[in-house]
């Protein structure tokens, strides 16, 4: 008995990699009789109060519309939505229209999961969506060619929120898209602002540290992979991958302008803190406002700052996407439902859902989301900066970020270990990753 | 006297149970199909494909064909510094857990064991952590640990014990001695009610013949009540052990691993490398070897205590 109990927990992974093959049995969709409709399943991850109505709106606003063509609206989480998928896929049966984000499309790409939406898009959705958010979709479909493998649809630039009144106090300058704060002004307001034993700066929650900084190191020409002329990636970091790490170390550990307690934080955990008067600026990205707008206390006035410039006020980005599943029964009716769904005015209605940036350049010059107020002009303003992010496009980073970058930046932040140190590891670890998948 | 009574049908009987056995145990097959059948489907199948896949390269995604690789998976396992740090976490866990659940779990029975006031309540609310699903402790745990809104912080600033607040779950440091309380927690009721059973069986006149002879109650606990008890407690210990070294859920929503690893048990890195990255093989072969290691710990540990108690 107790070493059949051994055997059989001890080997626990081993049954439930085969719960895949298995299959779940509990998302049957895309079954058409001939005199029913088609059905199709939609995996939507919105979370947010008033996305997840938009969504449901949308999807009853179809369904009303097209009696033949039925769709499911199957709520998931961005927690674990890519284990799920994993196991869908695996076992046969994923939704039809699945909603992700483009870093793990990539993978998922490569591995013939989803369905090449290249030569099956309608015209008008192609062009009113540009070719920077066409590029953050496109990968290898894992064989030799590429692949346009979902619709980008939301995207997030990183801006800085601010306490006004702190900033009125310290007369600085607001500045605009047009002429943003340097990294170099940045660091000097920050230090204007700090009130030793009272108030910081900034306070910078770095939870999840990679994408962030990531991104924001395109300011500086920073990429972090580099692909030789094979395909193969590998890990670089030079001085211009360090301008970013190392400016944000010096506000935390040589001005003492950031708060280090924040690190820990998740990004909307300091908000407490940034209402109270405890830190003055807040970067986080542009979807933070909602929050802000819900929790802050009556009379509490901020603003949005446009993105910071170093070399360039370039900024990785990555988008939300709908993608088809290659298993789907039904590919050429979840194609007609994206491209109603995604759509410049739904478009509009979904980034309102969720305060993020849409995609689509019709949608961009809705009235609603370019007001004044709550700093919808400064972040749909930002999207001019996006550029694909570099990483999108590396094999194996997934696990090169929460193996080895997440715990080296934690702890270079922290002070544990130098700069040199983190990006030795980020490096000689970092290419062990990769090598992985470069088979 | 009943002893010897019994003894002479015991010792003939195998050799009557041999004629009729043909036809007997047809039926007694025929009669365990029913609980056979889904034991072989759902237990001894997924087992034995997962052990094929530890020697394959299986990996996510239909681009892949699946190929034998022999021990390769082995090969990379053993220079795998990731594994072995998940290994050397989970060791800790699974040791610091059972032997502090233990000391604790012997404590509370020791004390349930005692005529008290309102022992059956005390009973049953020892054992009310079992009645909930490792998730749930781990929800609720979490809200514990809220560096924010979190009860512990908010208590230990009340008494003055820190200054300012703890992310207890995303500390380096302190991260794996925090998920160890947790485990502690959630694995006392069984151990106490068995350790409780155990003292039951005591025989009291055990404890009054020592009394008699003068032994104080520490030496009556060291030399009666102990070596009573050491076949309950080697039995609950090994079970203790291997349940917390195939520890999953509870981990898996306090910490995901985080941060940075540190609280990386062994089957989350397996579920990681195979969920998340896609090398079924290789988790599979992570799944094996960690039943080996179990069963090796195992071995050892009651091969010893047999030979001590023989």
């Amino acid at each position: 008995m107790r070493v059949r109990s051994v055997l059989a927990a001890g080997a626990a992974a081993l049954v439930t990699l085969t719960a895949a093959a298995c299959g779940s049995g509990d998302a049957g969709g895309g079954e058409a009789t001939s005199a029913g409709p088609v059905k199709l399943q939609f995996l939507s991850l919105a979370w947010q109060k008033e996305s997840i109505a938009a969504n449901k709106e949308l999807v009853e606003t179809w369904n009303k519309a097209n009696p033949t063509i039925q769709v499911e609206y199957v709520q998931g989480s961005w927690d674990n939505v890519n284990d799920q998928l994993v196991t869908s896929f695996e076992g046969g049966e994923a939704p039809d229209v699945i909603h992700d984000d483009s870093p793990a499309l990539s993978g998922f790409a490569s591995r013939g999961y989803l369905l090449d939406l290249k030569d099956k898009l309608p015209a008008e959705l192609k062009g009113d969506i540009p070719q920077a958010a066409w590029d953050t979709v496109t990968f290898s479909d894992g064989k030799d060619g590429q692949g346009v493998y979902g619709v980008p649809f939301l995207q997030e630039s990183q801006v800085i929120i601010a306490n006004k009144k702190l900033l009125d106090e310290a007369d600085v300058r607001v500045p605009t898209a047009e002429e943003p704060w340097t990294w170099d002004e940045f660091a000097e307001i920050t230090r204007k602002l700090t009130k030793p034993g009272k108030r910081f700066g900034v306070a910078w929650p770095m939870k999840s540290p990679v994408n962030k900084v990531l991104n924001l190191s395109l300011n500086f020409g920073g990429t972090f992979f580099q692909t030789d002329a094979a395909g193969k990636s590998t890990v670089k970091v030079g001085p211009e991958e360090r301008q970013v790490l190392q400016r944000i170390h010096d506000q935390l550990h040589k001005d003492k302008s950031a708060d280090p307690s924040a690190l820990g934080m998740g990004t909307a955990d300091p908000l407490p803190g940034f209402f109270d008067g405890k830190y003055a600026l807040l970067p986080a990205g542009v979807f933070l406002r909602q929050q802000v707008v819900e929790q802050a206390p009556e009379g509490f006035e901020w603003v949005t700052i446009p993105p910071l410039k170093g070399t360039s006020a370039e900024q990785g980005a990555v988008s939300q996407t709908l993608s088809v599943a290659a298993q789907s029964k039904h590919p050429d009716e979840a194609v007609k439902f994206i491209s109603f769904f995604l759509n410049g005015p739904n478009q509009v209605k979904l980034a309102k859902g969720d305060w993020l940036l849409p995609t689509s350049t019709s949608a961009a010059k809705d009235s609603s989301i370019n007001a004044e107020k709550d700093g919808w002009d400064v972040a749909t303003a930002s999207a001019k900066n996006l550029v694909v992010a570099p990483f999108l496009k590396v094999n194996g980073y997934d696990e090169w970020r929460t193996k080895v970058a997440t715990p080296a930046l934690q702890q270079y932040f922290a002070n544990k270990i130098t700069l040199d140190a983190a990006a030795k590891t980020l490096v000689e670890e970092g290419n062990k990753v990769l090598e992985r998948y470069s088979s | 006297m009943t002893a010897t009574d019994v003894r002479p049908p015991r010792a003939a009987g195998p050799g009557r149970r041999r004629r009729p056995a043909p036809a007997g145990r047809r039926e007694i097959l025929l009669l365990m199909l029913p609980a056979l059948v889904p034991v072989l489907v759902f237990s001894v199948g997924p087992l034995l494909y997962g052990v094929f896949l530890a020697f394959t390269d299986a990996e996510a995604g239909f681009n892949h064909e699946t190929e034998l690789n022999g021990l390769a998976n082995f090969g990379q396992l053993l220079t795998d510094d990731d594994f072995w740090s998940s290994f050397r976490i989970g060791m800790i866990w699974a040791v610091s857990v059972t032997v502090l659940q233990f000391v604790a779990s012997l404590g509370l029975a020791l004390l349930l064991n005692q005529n008290l006031r309102f022992r059956g309540l005390a009973r049953v609310l020892s054992v009310v952590p079992w009645a909930m699903p490792p998730v749930v402790i781990g929800l609720m745990w979490r809200l514990v640990y809220h560096p924010n809104a979190g009860i512990l912080n908010a208590t230990l600033q009340d008494v003055g014990l820190i200054g300012q607040n703890i992310d207890w779950l995303n500390d380096f440091s302190i991260a794996l001695p925090a998920i160890i309380v947790v485990g502690v927690w959630t694995g006392m009721p069984q151990t106490t009610v068995v350790l409780l059973a155990g003292l039951q069986s005591v025989p009291k006149e055990l404890h009054e013949a020592a009394q008699m002879d003068g032994a104080g109650v520490w030496r009556r606990f060291w030399s009666v009540t102990l070596p009573q008890l050491r076949p309950v407690i080697v039995a609950i210990t090994s079970l203790d052990f291997v349940w917390n070294i195939n520890q999953f859920g509870l981990v898996y929503v306090l910490t995901q691993g985080g941060p940075g690893g540190q609280t990386r048990l062994p089957m989350l890195f397996a579920y990681e490398e195979a969920f998340r990255y896609g090398f079924f093989g290789y988790a599979a072969m992570l799944g094996v070897a960690f039943a080996i290691v179990v069963l090796a710990v195992l071995g050892i540990y009651l091969w010893r205590q047999m030979r001590e108690a023989s």
